[in-house]
C-alpha cells in the first residue's frame, strides 16, 4: 500500500509525522485554558414556570441525590407522578453521600444525569452555585409553600436557587425513658447537670453517650451542640476560617477542654468506633445518647429500637447564658440543574415534591421532617420530636466552613482530645492547618 | 565447608542461575538491508491504540501539568498563574501534605516487606501440585477476587473497639492489655490497614511466585543437590536469583497498589480519612474535593514523581541483592 488508489505515498515516516501531529494537536488542546469547555461558571438563569406555561411535562428525568434509605419512598412519590404526568417519568441515580460530597459537581455538571438533583448545605452547595449548575427558582409560585426559615441556606447572590427539603436535628438523640428517669424528668439546663447526668447513667451500667468517632462525618455532629453555646457569636466557623477567630481562643479551648470531660461517658476506645457500632448499642439500649443526629432514628428502629426517643443536646453554659436549645440543619437542596434538556418536567417534579400530601408521604415515610409548612407528621418519632421545630435552634454551625480541610482540623481537635492529646496541643496543631491553608 | 567455599563451588560447578536470553535483534535496531521490512500499512494498526492511549493517558497527565500551575478552582472559567507556587507551598507549608507522604512511606514499608515475604513463604511451601496445596491456594487466594470495599466492610467490623472479632478474642482469652482502639489510635492506625492489605492481597501474589518457581529448571536444584547444598544454600544461590524478575514483578506491582490504596482507606476510615489515615491519593482526592484543582494537580505530579522514584530505587536494591 505504499502507492495507493488515491497515489499519496504511505511509508513510516506520514506515519509518524501523523501520529506527531495527532499528539502535538491534542497537547495544544490540553493546553487551552482551565475552565475553557463547557462548565464554567455562569449565572442562573430563570426556570420555566409550570403553571404559567402550561408546556407540556415529558421526558425522562434524572433525580440525582445521595439518600439510598430513601429509595423506595421516592420510587413510589416518583411513580405518583408518573401518573400524573404520563410522558414524564423520574429515573433516581443515587451515590452514597460521601461520594455525592466528592464527585456529584463535576457529575451533574455534564448533564447526563441530574436533572433534579440535591446538593449539601454549605461547602457543596456554595460551589454548585459558583459553578452555575442551578435553575433560579425565584419566581416559583409554589415557592411560599416551604417555611422561610428553612429555605435560607437555598438562597445565592439573592436569588431562589434551591430549597432545602430535609430538615434534620443534628444533636444526641436518646433513650428517653431512661434519661427521664436518670434525669428525674428534667432535661439539664447547664454543663454540670449535664455531666452529672452522665454520671448517673454511667453508675446505671449503661454506655451515656455512643459517639461514633472513628467516622469523622459522624464524630463532627456533636461539635455542633458543643459550640453552640460557648462561641461568642453565631457565625463561629465562618470567622475561624476567615481568622478572625482562632482555635486557640478561649472559647474554642474551653469547648475542647469539655470534650476532655466527656472521655469517661463515651464507649471504651471511642475513637476508633464507626456509626453502626455506635448504633447498635442505643438500639440495644446499651447506650442513653447517640451523638449523630435525628436522621439514624430510622436506622435505630430498624436495629430494633423499641424505647421512645427524644433529643438532648449538651448545654455548656450556665442556664443563663444559653443562647440555644439545640441545632438542626435544612438540607438536602433540592435543584433543577440548567444544562437539564427536560427543565420543565424537572421543575414540575421539584413542585409535586413541595405539595404538603407529597411532602408528608416523603416525611412519614423516612422519618425526616420536611422544610414544607401545612404537613401532617403521622410518624409517631416524627411527632415525639416535632416540638423541637418550635425550639430555638442554631443551624448546624459546622457546615458553614467552606474549606473541608479547616473543618476537617477543627473537628478533628476535638477527637484528638477524646483520644489524649492535651486540648492546649489540640488547638495549636488545628490552628497551624487552618493558617496553612489560609495563607495558600 | 564453609558457605563461601560452597558458594564458589556452586558457581564453578552449577550451571549459572542467571538468564542468557537467545540473541534477538534489539527493539529500535535498525535490520540490516535485505532483511524483512515492516509493510507500511502496518504502521496503521497501532493508531487505535496510540490515539486511546493520547485521549485518555497523555493528555490527562500533558493537563495536570497545566493545571498544576495555576490556582484554579475546577468552577470558574478565570484562573491565575502561579507559576511553581504550588509545589512550594507543598514542599514548606502544608502539614497535611507532609502528612499523607509519610503516612503512605510507613504503608508501603509495612506493605512491601510483609506481603513480598509472606507471598514469598506460601509460595515456597505451596509450590508443589497437589490437592492440599491446590485447596490452600485456592484459599489464600480469595480475598483477592473480593472488592476493597468489600474488604474494608468485613475488617471494619473486626478493628471495631466494641464488637470486633480482635478485641473479644483478647477479651476471651484474658489479654485485655493488648487491646487497642485500631484504626482510632492516632499513631498505629495506618500500620493496621497496611496488615489488612497484606492480608487481601498476599494470596495474589503467592500466585505470581508460584508460577515464578515453576519455571526453575529441576536441574540447578538436583546439580546443587550434588555439591552439598542444603535448603537455604538451594534458596540463597538457586531459587532467589532465578525468581528475581518475578520479584522485580511483585514488588513493582506492591508499590503502586500501596500507593493507590484508594478504595480500602475510604472503606476503613471514611471520607474524608482522619489524619492518621491519609496517604498521598486520598489526600488528593480531599484537595480535589475541595475545589482546589491547580493544587491537586500540582499533588498528583508529586505523587507520580515519588511512585517513579520508589519504583527505580526498588529495583536497583532488587538488582543489587542478587549481585551478591
Amino acid at each position: 500500500m505504499s502507492n495507493d488508489a488515491v497515489g499519496t505515498p504511505l511509508n513510516r515516516r506520514r506515519v509518524v509525522q501523523l501520529l506527531g501531529s495527532t499528539g502535538a494537536g491534542l497537547f495544544a488542546a490540553a493546553c487551552a485554558g482551565p475552565g475553557a469547555g463547557s462548565g464554567g461558571g455562569g449565572a442562573s438563569s430563570a426556570a420555566p414556570s409550570p403553571a404559567a406555561s402550561g408546556a407540556k411535562v415529558d421526558g425522562g428525568i434524572s433525580f440525582a441525590h445521595w439518600r439510598a434509605e430513601d429509595k423506595e419512598v421516592f420510587k413510589k412519590i416518583a411513580d405518583s407522578f408518573g401518573k400524573a404526568h404520563p410522558s414524564a417519568d423520574v429515573r433516581q441515580d443515587i451515590s452514597p453521600s460521601n461520594d455525592y460530597q466528592s464527585s456529584a459537581l463535576q457529575r451533574i455538571r455534564g448533564g447526563s444525569v441530574g436533572d433534579v438533583f440535591t446538593a449539601f448545605r454549605g461547602a457543596q452547595f456554595v460551589d454548585m452555585a459558583k459553578a452555575g449548575l442551578f435553575t433560579d427558582l425565584s419566581d416559583q409560585g409554589w415557592r411560599s409553600r416551604f417555611d422561610p426559615k428553612y429555605i435560607a441556606d437555598g438562597r445565592s447572590g439573592g436569588k431562589q436557587l434551591g430549597f432545602p427539603y430535609q430538615v434534620v436535628f443534628n444533636m444526641p438523640i436518646v433513650n428517653k425513658e431512661v434519661v427521664d428517669k436518670a434525669s428525674h424528668g428534667k432535661a439539664p439546663e447547664d454543663w454540670d447537670s449535664f455531666l452529672s447526668l452522665c454520671d448517673r447513667l454511667k453508675s446505671q451500667g449503661l454506655v451515656p453517650i455512643a459517639w461514633p468517632g472513628g467516622e469523622p462525618g459522624n464524630a463532627g455532629q456533636l461539635f455542633n451542640s458543643m459550640v453552640m453555646n460557648n462561641a461568642p457569636s453565631d457565625d463561629m466557623c465562618t470567622k475561624i476560617e476567615a481568622g478572625t477567630y482562632r482555635c486557640t481562643d478561649d472559647w474554642f479551648l474551653k469547648t475542647l477542654k469539655q470534650y476532655a470531660q466527656l472521655r469517661p461517658y463515651f464507649q471504651r476506645k471511642a475513637t476508633g468506633t464507626a456509626v453502626e457500632p455506635c448504633q447498635q448499642i442505643f438500639a440495644s439500649g446499651k447506650a442513653a445518647m447517640l451523638a449523630t443526629g435525628s436522621y439514624d432514628i430510622a436506622a435505630v428502629r430498624k436495629l430494633g429500637a423499641r424505647f421512645d426517643i427524644d433529643l438532648l443536646s449538651p448545654i455548656t453554659t450556665a442556664a443563663d447564658k444559653a443562647r440555644y436549645a439545640g441545632t438542626y440543619n435544612a438540607t438536602f437542596i433540592l435543584g433543577v440543574n440548567s444544562r437539564s434538556e427536560h427543565q420543565q418536567a424537572a421543575v414540575t417534579f421539584v413542585e409535586f415534591l413541595s405539595t404538603p400530601r407529597v411532602a408528608g408521604r416523603y416525611a412519614n415515610g423516612t422519618k425526616q421532617h420536611v422544610s414544607v409548612k401545612g404537613v401532617e407528621y403521622t410518624d409517631p418519632d416524627l411527632r415525639a420530636i416535632a416540638p423541637w421545630l418550635e425550639k430555638k435552634t442554631l443551624p448546624a454551625p459546622r457546615f458553614q466552613f467552606n474549606d473541608l480541610d479547616i473543618r476537617a482540623a477543627v473537628e478533628g481537635a476535638c477527637t484528638a482530645v477524646v483520644g489524649g492529646t492535651s486540648p492546649e496541643q489540640a488547638a495549636e496543631k488545628a490552628q497551624h492547618v487552618v493558617d496553612q491553608k489560609r495563607s495558600k | 565447608m564453609t558457605t563461601h567455599m560452597l558458594s564458589k563451588r556452586i558457581s564453578a560447578d552449577t550451571p549459572r542461575a542467571t538468564h542468557s536470553p537467545a540473541r534477538h535483534p534489539r527493539p529500535g535496531v535498525r535490520p540490516r538491508r535485505g532483511a524483512t521490512r515492516t509493510h507500511p500499512a502496518l504502521w496503521l494498526f497501532p493508531l487505535p491504540a496510540v490515539a486511546l492511549y493520547i485521549v485518555f493517558f497523555a493528555l490527562p497527565t500533558a493537563q495536570a501539568f497545566q493545571y498544576a500551575v495555576t490556582d484554579w478552582d475546577g468552577l470558574s472559567a478565570a484562573f491565575n498563574s502561579v507559576g511553581l507556587g504550588n509545589f512550594g507551598t507543598m514542599a514548606t507549608n502544608d502539614d497535611l501534605f507532609h502528612n499523607a507522604t509519610t503516612n503512605s512511606l510507613k504503608f508501603l514499608l509495612v506493605v512491601v516487606v510483609l506481603q513480598t515475604g509472606l507471598s514469598l513463604l506460601l509460595a515456597l511451601l505451596l509450590q508443589r501440585n497437589s490437592r492440599a496445596t491446590s485447596a490452600l491456594r485456592a484459599l489464600y487466594f480469595l480475598p483477592a477476587i473480593l472488592s476493597s470495599v468489600s474488604v474494608a466492610f468485613v475488617w471494619k467490623f473486626m478493628y471495631d473497639p466494641n464488637f470486633g472479632l480482635i478485641n473479644q478474642a483478647l477479651d476471651t482469652v484474658g489479654l485485655h492489655g493488648l487491646q487497642s482502639a485500631f484504626l482510632g489510635n492516632e499513631s498505629a492506625a495506618i500500620y493496621w490497614v497496611a496488615l489488612t492489605q497484606v492480608w487481601a492481597h498476599t494470596g495474589q501474589l503467592m500466585v505470581i511466585y508460584i508460577a515464578g518457581l515453576q519455571q526453575i529448571p529441576r536441574e540447578l536444584y538436583e546439580s546443587a543437590d550434588l555439591d552439598g547444598a542444603g535448603r537455604w544454600q538451594r534458596f540463597r544461590f538457586v531459587t532467589w536469583p532465578m525468581i528475581a524478575p518475578t520479584t522485580a514483578i511483585v514488588i513493582a506491582y506492591t508499590t503502586i497498589q500501596s500507593f493507590k490504596a484508594f478504595d480500602l482507606i475510604l472503606g476503613l476510615g471514611g471520607n474524608p480519612p482522619k489524619g492518621s489515615l491519609d496517604i498521598l491519593s486520598t489526600r488528593i482526592y480531599a484537595t480535589f474535593t475541595n475545589s482546589q484543582f491547580g493544587y491537586a494537580a500540582a499533588e498528583s505530579i508529586v505523587f507520580m514523581l515519588i511512585i517513579a522514584l520508589v519504583s527505580v530505587l526498588q529495583r536497583r536494591a532488587v538488582k543489587l541483592t542478587q549481585r551478591v
